[in-house]
Formats: C-alpha cells, structure tokens, sequence
C-alpha cells in the first residue's frame, strides 16, 4: 500500500522513435482505487508495464511513497499482476496458485495458510481449492487470479483488463468482487482497460491517455460532467455524446433545425472572443428530456428514426436536419413509448451543455 | 424477400441432439433474432437455412416451398460468419462485389453500377477507405464489417447473419448495430440474426427465439422477453446485471403466505402471485421452496425503512454506471443487484453498512427451478 507519484514520465521506443508515453504527471493516492482508461495504441499499457518495473522508463521519475523506483525490478516493487489472461500455474492446484505469491516472499506455512484461507472465503473459492486450473471455469479461473494479486497486501496492485471478455453473467459479480476485495483489503489499485463502462464502475479516479498523452484526470463524476475536450467527452459514456455545429452571442447560442435555428441558453456567459465563431456543441443522450409536444422552454426538434429496445432503456436516433444535417441519440426509459417518423423536441438543462471550441471543451471545472 | 419456415426441424451429430423439433417462422420483412448461449444450437439452425448442414428431420419452407433437397447456391440467401471467411488474395473491393459478380444471380452489372453499388455499402459500414486493402492488413474489426458489407451487397430472398458485429470494439458495436436495424428498416429486409448478446437481440429484433440446449424456449417481442421471461434460464440471460434470482422457503406467518431467503429476509407473497408461486414450489429438505426474480430496477433503496414489507441487509459492494450506480448484496450465497438511479448526484452508501430493501410487488415473479444457481461462476 503505497502513494505512486509519475512525475514527467516518458517512454520512447528507440526502433523508428515513437513516442509510447509523453510527459506524463499524476499521483495515485495510498489505498485508491484508479483506472487507466484509453484506446489501444494510448499508452496505456506502457505506462502499466512501466510501473511494473516491466520496461524501462525513459525519462522522468516513478516514486513509491516518495522514493524513486526506476532502477527497481518487478520483485523488488513489491506489485500483484492480474492479467486478462489469467496466467495461472497449470500444474499447481488453486490452493497453491494462491499461495505462490506468499511462498516466494518465505512466509511461514501458518502464515500461507490462514492468508490463503481468508481470500478463498472472501472470493467463494473454499470449494475449489484442490482442483487443477484446467478444470475450472473461465470466471472461476479469473476469480483465482484475482485471490493471488489481492492475497497479500503489496505496494501496488495492478489489474490489466481482468473481466471485459468475460460474458455478461459474470461480469456483475467479477465487478462487485473485485470492488468488494479492494474495500475489503485497501490496496492501492490501478485497473487497466479499454472499456469505459468498466473504469466508470470500478474506480474512484480515471487517468484518460490517448495518442500517449494524459487528457484527463478525476473522478467519475468530474469527467462526466465536464469533460476536458473532445476526446474525453466522447470516450465515456455509451451512448456517447452528441456533437452538433453551434454559433454562440453572450448566453444564448443557436443551433440549426429542420424548423428553422433554435436558441438553447448556456450554464454560464462565455467569453466575447468565442462571439460569431463556429463551436461544437455536445449533449449527452443520457441528460436529454424528450417531449412528444413542444415545451415552453427551450429544445431542439427532431424526427424520430429509430427506437432501439435495451431492456431497463431505450435508445431513440432523430434527425435533427437543417444546415448541420446532424443526428442525435437519446436515451429514455424503456416504459416510455414513441413511433418512428414521429417529431418529438429535445431539451436539456443547462449545467448539461457542453461546449467545444476544436477540440478544447470551453465551460472547465 | 421470403418468408422462411422451420417445421420440426431436428439436426443430430452422431446421437447428439444439436437442435431438436425447432419450429419457427420468420415473415417477409422481419427481423428476427435466434439467441441463446454458446452450443444451444443456434448457429446449426442458421446453417440448416443457408442448405450448407443437411437437415436430418423436418421441413424448411421459403415462401411455402420446401428447401430441404435445394443445395446452397439455389436457395438464394446472403450470409456473413462470425470467422469472416474472406478471400485471402482478393482485395475488400472485390470481396465484396463477389457476390455481385456470381453468374448464378444474372446481374450483370456495368463497371459503374458495380462501383456504385459496392462503395454504398461500404460507406455506409465505414469501410469505404479501406477498399483497395487485402483482408491480411485489416484488423479483425474491419474483416468483420467486410464480411458484413459482402452479405448485405445483395439483396437475396434471406439475409443470415451469424453473430456478424460480434468482433467490433464496444463503440463500433453500438453504432453498427445502429446501421444495421437502419438497413433493415430501409430494404424491408427478412433477416435471420443469431446472436449470444441480448443487447443485439433486443435492440435489433422484431422478434426473439430463445434457444436452449437445441429447444426454443422462448419466442416473442423484445418487450416481452425482457418483462416477461418465461424461465430463469431466459431471465438470467437477459440484462446487465442480470435478472435476480433466489431460492426461498414458503412458510406461513401471522396468516399470510410468506418468501423466506436467510435469516433477515421474510416477505409477504403479494395476493395476485400466490397461485404462481404454488404453482412452481418444490419440495426441498422436508420444506417447500420456491424461486424468486425481479430485475434490479424494481428493488428499492433507502437507509430509512421503506414500507412494512422491507427488509434489511448489509451492502456488499458498489460500482457504477453512467447515470445510476449498482449495489450487491449476498443472500444466502447468492448475489443479487439493485440499480439505483442518481438524479442527484451518486449514492453515498457504504461497503458493509445496512440498507432497507423493497420489493415492487409489481415485478416480481417465480419460476420453477430450471437452473442451478449455486453454479456460481
């Protein structure tokens, strides 16, 4: 259980000089629990295997409460590794699977005993401790490679994408297990992965990296609400959000509609210098009220052009026409009924509009 | 377009029943979904359409007319597979306009509407770049979207697809999938969809057959499948998390027929569910038990007590969703999951600290035992 500070860390590849990490600061707190969220080819998994003590740093500092851990190996960080790929001992029975991290540090054979113990009872592996790993399956195997990274309490606990191929039965338990066993055991944790919706439910913070640059970091509710740019503000969240061509004067703005320009009214005046210029406003399908009649208030009309049923919610996809041609997703309760071809009228409130002037989102935290 | 009808349609491999007395229509213009799990038999049902696995009992009709002795190539379906099955050496372009190119439709289309027809479809997939490519430098992604392009190029009595958006990213899933029900509505296509994940199959279908263990053990409207689910095998494949189930004891209490899981949890059995409940109880350990479900919307959460009925257990874990945040609870060794929506900001309860539940009376239902659910995974 460690405070990890990355201080101007980069790591470039010296076949053909590519960049894989550029610049990047940030702190993981003692005992949180923090995503890396990206695309692939973001940087993600460098920066993973780089506080690994995996590969090299090439610039820049990586601190373990304070003291600079560079020219550490992986056994010398002191770090648990759960991969995606389980990567368990196929020769060794899951009681053993569990207990190699503890034997390898020569802990005493009690001690290995009531520590495997206690991790098989809080992640229901009481029963599968003398079967082989080829025997289980798929999510048990996953559940004994959580047991081994979380069986002792090390400096850092490092998850790269452990449940996002996993089918969707299983994946509400892994979830709650694995945030169960990190508030159960105060590891610091960081958790590797390419799908949004997993870092959302998972971590206290996010770290955003894309094209190996850090685009974001903070809480979930931080980066839902007000996005640092572009990128960030379509990466999470599924749907994602709507982007449509946008004119602003003071706190009115105008976007263009089958039924002519329609005026929306902004969260906040934005400043002069964005009068007149052409900006990018984004809507989130989630914040979005659909009327079947025209309110009072400010909205957007649209027609509608397809439903699509998930369940708990349903998806609508509307043209929204004029000048920009664009389209917009919204989502609304599944008890909720429309027809396609209908018009209906979107509204939002105003702490739900987004902003973006090229990529840089305008209205900050 | 055709109408395609499955009459007691049976494949066995050697004694295995792979799919076993299906019958099942899909109209003209219809989008239909075969889904279930890995082996259930769906793929088998697909192939047996397409005429590439000889039917072993049974009759397949399009439009009325049996297809049984017809050999693939005249029955006239468009086909793209979960393994692409791309020609190696020719590039997307011409992989794509094969199809097009085949004698056997007698298209004989000009170089031009050839293009036309070709590069629509591939924009519309967002494929329209890579059409000079050779299938070995596209990632498995933009193979899959190739294959789907290659199917959809042409318009035959049927389109079936086999799980064909099941290798695109999360994103491109979603948006795909957008496409396709455009394409369906647009072309008033007949297709026959066989997917495992129930996201597709409910957003895409006009109708669902749930398959299981070569049996369809549901067919209906997406609707219905998702609020009405015949068993707990079609509940428990359905939604994320998926639909709570539990075992309890029916014991009698101040009167009333009540639901007993654990030693906190007694619930009075709402009036209008006591038939159904008898109906599906068993015998179990000298006592009668019986299996409840309610998806995770209709449990309600507070730390004040709820209503006379609510019950209190302490939370498991919490994890989070865009607009609503998931808590567990584990009652007698089994998980189940309340979704709460945060109008106002995310829920502040605590790992351990113990909450009030309600059941909506509304929406729970009991199902006989189909399935194991101490099978934990």
């Amino acid at each position: 259980m460690s405070r990890v500070e990355l201080d101007k860390v980069w790591k470039i590849y010296p076949r053909g000089n590519v960049v894989g990490v550029k610049d990047l600061s940030f702190t993981i707190q003692d005992k949180e629990f923090l995503a890396i969220l990206g695309p692939s080819g973001g940087g993600k998994s460098s920066t993973l295997r780089m506080l690994a003590g995996l590969e090299e740093i090439s610039r820049g500092e990586i601190r373990f409460d304070g003291q600079p851990v560079n020219q550490l190996g992986p056994a010398e960080r002191n770090i648990a590794l759960a991969f995606e790929s389980y990567a368990l001992y196929q020769r060794l029975s899951v009681y053993e699977n569990i207990a190699f991290p503890l034997r390898a540090r020569k802990m005493k054979k009690a001690a290995v005993h009531e520590k495997v113990m206690s991790i098989a009872e809080l992640l229901d592996l009481k029963d599968l401790l003398k079967k082989y790993p080829s025997s289980l399956a798929g999510g048990q195997q996953q559940r004994v490679s959580l047991g081994r990274a979380f069986v002792r309490q090390p400096n850092l606990t490092l998850l790269d994408e452990p449940i996002s191929h996993m089918d969707q039965r299983v994946r509400a338990e892994i979830r709650a297990r694995i945030r169960h066993l990190h508030d159960e055991m105060k590891n610091t944790t960081v958790y590797v992965t390419h799908d949004q919706a997993e870092a959302v439910s998972l971590c206290d913070r996010m770290v955003i990296l894309h094209k190996a640059e850090l685009q974001q970091i903070g809480t979930v509710e931080e980066i839902w609400s007000r996005p640092a740019n572009r990128f960030v503000a379509f990466f999470v969240g599924e749907p994602a959000m709507n982007f449509l061509p946008a004119k602003v004067e003071g706190e009115r703005l105008t976007v263009s509609s089958a039924q002519g320009p329609r005026r929306l009214t902004l969260p906040a005046a934005v400043p002069a210098k964005y009068s007149g210029k052409e900006l990018t406003l984004g809507l989130r399908p989630q914040q979005l009220k659909v009327h079947r009649r025209e309110p009072s208030g400010d909205s957007l009309p649209g027609k509608l052009r397809l439903i699509e049923f998930q369940g708990e919610t349903t998806v609508l996809t509307l043209s929204v026409g004029g000048e920009s041609g664009g389209e917009m997703k919204a989502v609304v309760a599944a008890t909720e009924r429309f027809e396609t071809g209908q018009t209906v009228w979107l509204s939002a409130e105003a702490k739900n509009i987004h902003l973006f002037d090229g990529e840089e989102a305008i209205f900050k935290k | 377009m055709a109408e395609v009808v499955l009459e007691s349609v049976t494949k066995l491999y050697g004694r295995k029943r792979a799919v076993n007395g299906v019958s099942l229509t899909c109209r003209e213009g219809e989008f239909l979904s075969i889904f279930g799990p890995t082996g259930a038999g769906k793929s088998t049902i697909l192939k047996m359409i397409a005429g590439i696995e000889p039917i072993t009992t049974g009759r397949i009709l399009f439009n009325g007319r049996p297809v049984n002795d017809l050999p693939p190539q005249q029955r006239n379906v468009s086909m793209a597979f979960e393994s692409y099955n791309l020609y190696p050496h020719l590039n997307v372009y011409d992989n794509i306009a094969f199809p097009l190119r085949a004698p056997r439709w007698g298209l004989k289309l000009s170089h031009a509407e050839e293009r036309a027809k070709v590069g629509e479809i591939a924009n519309f997939l967002g494929i329209g770049e890579l059409l000079e490519r050779l299938p070995q430098h596209l990632s498995g992604g933009q193979k899959q979207r190739v294959s789907l392009a290659r199917a959809l190029v042409r318009k035959p009595e049927v389109y079936l697809l086999d799980e064909p958006i099941a290798h695109l990213d999360a994103r491109l899933k979603f948006s795909t999938q957008s496409l396709l029900k455009d394409f369906a509505a647009k072309y008033r296509a007949t297709i026959i969809y066989v997917t495992h994940d129930y996201r597709e199959a409910l957003a895409l279908s006009d109708r669902v057959a749930v398959l299981r263990k070569g049996q369809i053990e549901q067919e209906a409207v997406p609707e219905d499948i998702y609020y009405r689910p015949v068993s707990d095998f079609v509940g428990r494949l359905i939604g994320e998390p998926p639909m709570n189930l539990m075992d309890g004891q029916i014991v009698e209490r101040d009167g009333r027929s009540c639901f007993q899981a654990g030693s906190s949890f007694c619930l009075p059995v709402p009036a209008g569910l006591l038939d159904s409940m008898r109906a599906c109880a068993r015998q179990e350990n000298g006592g009668l038990v019986a299996r409840l479900g309610i998806r995770c919307e209709y449990i309600k959460l507070a730390r004040e007590k709820i209503s006379e009925t609510s019950f209190q257990l302490p939370v498991y874990a919490i994890v989070h969703e865009a607009e609503s945040s998931v808590v567990t609870f584990e009652l007698a060794n089994v998980f189940f999951y309340a979704r709460v929506r945060q109008e106002l900001g995310l829920v502040d309860y605590r790992v351990s600290e113990k909450l009030w539940l309600d059941f909506d009376p509304q929406h729970m239902m009991f199902f006989p035992k189909t399935i194991e659910l101490s099978a934990k995974v």
